[in-house]
C-alpha cells in the first residue's frame, strides 16, 4: 500500500504515456478525430528533443515548441523531480532493476556522465548538427510503443531497440540509466545546480554568487563546448555529404537528417500507406534505423501498390525534432522526395515503338502518365506508339508512376535525390494554390506538351 | 429479360463449353443483329428526375431489377477527384440507383470498386459515401478473395481474368462509368470501366498485352443488365485523373448495349480530342463492334432523346 502511495502518479502516467505512445490510428478508427500534431506529444515533452532538436534544425515547428518549456520550468524549481516522480522510462528501468539477480555490484565503477551527454546534445545542436539525440529517454519509451504498428514486422521493432537495451542495461546494473548516462536527466540536473544560485533546496539558503559568466554556464563547461562543437562539425562534414542514400520521408533536411532524427518511429507510424520503414544500413552507418520510404512495398495491403500520396503530410507533422519539416499540402506538392527514372529497356511503350507499325506485340501503355498526379511525364510519339519521358523539374518522386507501372519487371523506378539535389526544387516561389501545382501549370507548360519523334524508317 | 438469367448462366457457363450458352444466355448480342440496339439519352440538370426518366424509357425498374435479387454496380471512382471536375461517376447517380433499387426490394446492393488510388482518398472526396448514407448498399475495394478466376472464351488476347466475384454472381449488374478523356485508351466510358472490376496484376496485364484489344475481349465475357453513362460533364484532357477542362452535355446515357452506349457517348467527345472523328476512330469500341459484343454505328442505333 505504502509502494501505491509513493508511486501511484508514476503509475498513472506510465499507462498514459503508453496510452499516447501506442499507434492506436493502426487498431481504432481515431485518426479521424485526433490531430496528427497531437498524436506525437510524448516525445515534444522533451526538451532535448522538441527545443533542442528545433534549435538544430533552424526550423519554427510551430507553437508546439512550447511543450518542451514544462519540464524545463520544474527542473529550476524541484530539480530532477520529474526523473524520479514521473519519467515513464525511469519507472520502468527502476522496475526492472528490481529484478536484478546480482545485487548492486556490477559496472559500479561507470562515471557520471549525463550533464556530459546533455552537454554534447545541447551544444551540438546549437551548432546545428546534434549528436546522440537520440539517447532522449522520452523518445527511446515512444519507439518501443510505436513499434506495435500493424502490420507487425521484425523490421518494424528497430525503434525499440533502445528501450529493450536500457531495460537490459537496468538488468545488470540497476539504476546506472536514470543516474548516470541519461541526457534528459543530465539536463535536468545542470539547470537543478544553476537554479540554486536563485533559491536553496527547499527554501534554504541561496547559494554564494556565481564566479564565472554570471552564472549561465561555467568555465568548465565552456571548456567542454569546444571540443563538442568541433566533434559536431567534423561529423557533419564526415557523414552529412552521403545522408542521400535512401527515399526519406517528404520535408526531410537530407544535410543533416541522420543527426536530427531521433529515431522515434512516428513517422513510420503516422504513414497511411505503411511505406516509411527503418533503415538497416541503406543510407550507412550513421543512418541506421532512420526512417526511408520504400516505395510499392504494399506493406499492409497486397492488393494496392502504394505510393507516398501527392495530398498526405501526416509523417511531417508528427516528427517531434523538425528532422521533416511540418508540410502543408501545397508545401508538399512543391517538395521531391526523388526523381522517377524510366528504364527505356524495359519499358512497354518504348519497346513497342522499336517495333515495325502493325505488330503484334506492340502496345500503348503510358499507366505512368495516367497515375502522374503532379503531370510530370510527357509523351513522346514515337513510331507511332506514346512513349514516356520524365520532366525531372515537375517530378517530386511520390511513386505513383512506380505503383501504376504495367511492365514486368517495372520499368519506371524512383531514386533518391542527390545530396546537390536536395532544396533546388523546394517551394518554388511561383506556385500560389495547390491545384495549379497538380495542374503542373506553374512551370513553363511547354514542356508537358505531347511532341511526335518520327523514326526516319 | 437477361436479369434472371445472368446468374445460372455465370454458374452454369464458367463451367461449361460457354460460347454457346453465352449468345442464348444475352439476347441483347445475338438480338443486334436483326434489331436495333437502343440508347436513350437524357438531357436536363435534375438527376434523379433525369434518372427516373430514362430508366421509364428503358422499360421500368422491375425489367432489371427483381424482388429480392443481388444488385452489383460499377461506377468509376478511381481517383481523388470532386464531383464536379468530372474524374469519377457524379454520386447522386449512385445513389438514385441505390434509391431505386431499395424500392424495388433487391436483397442486396453492392459496390465493389477497384480504385487506382486508395479507396480511403477516393471514396470520401468522390463524395459517394456521403450519397450512400442511409442506404443499405455496400461499397467496397475488394482484395485477395473478393476476386475469382473466369475465362474469357472470345477473348483473342485477354484469355482470364480476375474479376470481383460480386460482379459475376449478381443477379442485376449495372455498369456506371463517368464518360471522360483517358491518356492511354483515348476515352474511357463502360467497358474500359470494367478495368475496376479485375484485380491489379490482370489490370496491369493488359496494358502489357494491348490495352484496347484487352477491353475488348473482356467486354464479350462480362455483359451488364444496364449501361448508364455519367455524361452530365466530361473531361477533355489530363484524363482519366484530371483536373483537366471540362465540357458540360448534361446528359446521362441509358442502354443494355455496352457498345452502342460507349459509340453515343464518345460521340460527345468527336471534335474535342484529337484524332476523335467518329465513335470507332476509338480503338476498343471498334474492337468490340467486331467481336459482335454491340453496334457502335451511330446511325443502325434507336437513339431516344428525352428532356427533363
Amino acid at each position: 500500500m505504502n509502494w501505491l502511495r509513493r508511486n501511484g502518479l508514476r503509475v498513472v502516467l506510465l499507462v498514459l504515456a503508453a496510452l499516447a505512445a501506442f499507434p492506436w490510428m493502426d487498431y481504432l478508427p481515431i485518426g479521424a478525430w485526433v490531430p496528427e500534431t497531437e498524436k506525437a506529444i510524448l516525445p515534444r515533452l522533451s526538451p532535448l528533443l522538441n527545443l533542442f532538436g528545433a534549435l538544430a534544425a533552424r526550423e519554427w515547428v510551430g507553437w508546439s515548441l512550447l511543450l518542451g518549456v514544462p519540464l524545463l520550468v520544474l527542473s529550476f524549481f524541484k530539480g530532477r523531480y520529474f526523473c524520479w516522480r514521473m519519467c515513464p522510462m525511469g519507472f520502468v528501468a527502476e522496475l526492472t532493476g528490481k529484478l536484478n539477480p546480482w545485487g548492486k555490484g556490477l559496472l559500479r565503477r561507470v562515471p557520471s556522465i549525463n550533464k556530459a551527454m546533455a552537454l554534447l546534445i545541447v551544444v551540438s545542436a546549437a551548432f546545428g548538427y546534434p549528436l546522440a539525440i537520440w539517447l532522449d529517454p522520452l523518445c527511446i519509451f515512444n519507439g518501443f510503443f510505436a513499434a506495435w504498428r500493424l502490420p507487425l514486422a521484425w523490421a518494424s521493432g528497430a525503434t525499440a531497440v533502445g528501450f529493450v537495451s536500457i531495460l537490459l542495461l537496468s538488468l545488470i546494473a540497476p539504476n546506472i540509466w536514470c543516474h548516470r548516462l541519461c541526457p534528459l536527466g543530465g539536463l535536468q540536473e545542470a539547470i537543478m545546480s544553476w537554479a540554486k544560485r536563485f533559491h536553496g533546496p527547499k527554501g534554504g539558503k541561496k547559494q554564494d554568487a556565481p564566479k564565472v559568466l554570471s552564472g549561465v554556464v561555467s568555465r568548465r563547461t565552456l571548456l567542454a563546448a569546444v571540443p563538442v562543437a568541433v566533434a559536431s562539425g567534423i561529423v557533419k562534414k564526415a557523414v552529412g555529404a552521403n545522408a542521400a542514400g535512401g527515399i526519406r520521408p517528404p520535408g526531410a533536411d537530407l544535410t543533416r537528417f541522420n543527426a536530427l532524427c531521433a529515431r522515434c518511429g512516428n513517422c513510420m507510424t503516422a504513414c497511411t500507406y505503411k511505406l516509411i520503414h527503418p533503415d538497416f544500413g541503406e543510407t550507412g552507418v550513421d543512418g541506421l534505423f532512420s526512417p526511408v520510404i520504400h516505395l510499392r512495398s504494399t506493406c499492409g495491403d497486397p492488393d494496392m501498390d502504394s505510393y507516398c500520396f501527392h495530398d498526405c503530410v501526416k509523417c511531417s507533422q508528427v516528427c517531434p525534432t523538425g528532422a521533416l519539416k511540418p508540410l502543408t499540402v501545397l508545401q508538399k506538392h512543391a517538395t521531391p522526395i526523388g526523381v522517377a527514372v524510366i528504364d527505356r529497356t524495359k519499358c512497354i511503350a518504348w519497346k513497342s515503338s522499336e517495333l515495325p507499325k502493325g505488330d503484334a506485340g506492340r502496345s500503348d501503355c503510358a499507366v505512368c502518365d495516367e497515375y502522374c498526379p503532379y503531370k510530370a511525364v510527357r509523351i513522346e510519339i514515337r513510331n507511332g506508339v506514346s512513349c514516356p519521358v520524365i520532366v525531372e523539374d515537375k517530378c517530386r518522386g511520390c511513386g505513383a508512376c512506380e505503383a501504376g507501372c504495367a511492365a514486368d519487371p517495372i520499368a519506371v523506378r524512383i531514386r533518391p535525390l542527390r545530396a546537390d539535389e536536395y532544396g533546388k526544387k523546394l517551394l518554388p516561389s511561383e506556385i500560389d494554390s495547390p491545384e495549379k501545382a497538380l495542374r503542373g501549370e506553374y512551370e513553363n507548360d511547354a514542356a508537358a506538351e505531347t511532341s511526335v519523334v518520327e523514326e526516319a524508317k | 429479360m437477361k436479369t434472371i438469367q445472368r446468374r445460372s448462366f455465370i454458374k452454369t457457363g464458367a463451367t461449361a463449353v460457354a460460347a454457346g450458352a453465352l449468345a442464348a444466355a444475352v439476347p441483347s448480342v445475338a438480338e443486334a443483329a436483326e434489331t436495333k440496339s437502343k440508347v436513350v439519352v437524357v438531357k436536363g440538370t435534375d438527376i434523379p428526375k433525369m434518372i427516373a426518366a430514362g430508366i421509364e424509357k428503358m422499360g421500368g425498374w422491375g425489367k432489371f431489377i427483381k424482388e429480392g435479387s443481388k444488385v452489383a454496380l460499377k461506377p468509376n471512382l478511381a481517383w481523388k477527384s470532386k464531383p464536379e471536375e468530372g474524374g469519377n461517376t457524379h454520386p447522386d447517380i449512385v445513389r438514385e440507383v441505390v434509391l431505386a433499387a431499395e424500392k424495388a426490394k433487391a436483397k442486396q446492393i453492392v459496390i465493389p470498386e477497384n480504385t487506382c488510388e486508395s479507396e480511403r482518398e477516393t471514396f470520401p472526396a468522390s463524395g459517394i459515401l456521403e450519397a450512400l448514407k442511409g442506404t443499405k448498399a455496400k461499397i467496397y475495394r475488394p482484395k485477395g478473395g473478393d476476386y475469382m478466376e473466369v475465362e474469357v472464351p472470345k477473348g483473342k488476347v485477354c484469355k482470364k481474368a480476375r474479376v470481383t466475384r460480386d460482379l459475376v454472381e449478381a443477379d442485376c449488374l449495372i455498369n456506371m462509368p463517368v464518360a471522360k478523356h483517358h491518356s492511354g485508351a483515348t476515352v474511357t466510358i463502360s467497358m474500359k470501366n470494367w478495368m475496376g472490376a479485375i484485380n491489379n496484376s490482370s489490370r496491369q496485364g493488359w496494358h502489357r498485352d494491348g490495352l484496347h484489344q484487352c477491353i475488348a475481349d473482356f467486354s464479350t465475357y462480362l455483359k451488364p443488365s444496364l449501361v448508364i453513362v455519367d455524361a452530365t460533364r466530361i473531361l477533355l484532357e489530363r484524363g482519366p485523373r484530371g483536373p483537366g477542362k471540362l465540357d458540360h452535355p448534361h446528359e446521362i446515357i441509358f442502354s443494355t448495349d455496352p457498345v452502342a452506349a460507349d459509340a453515343y457517348a464518345a460521340s460527345l467527345f468527336v471534335g474535342k480530342i484529337k484524332g476523335v472523328k467518329k465513335p470507332t476512330d476509338i480503338p476498343h469500341i471498334k474492337l468490340a463492334q467486331e467481336l459482335g459484343v454491340g453496334c457502335a454505328e451511330l446511325d443502325k442505333l434507336e437513339i431516344v432523346r428525352v428532356e427533363v
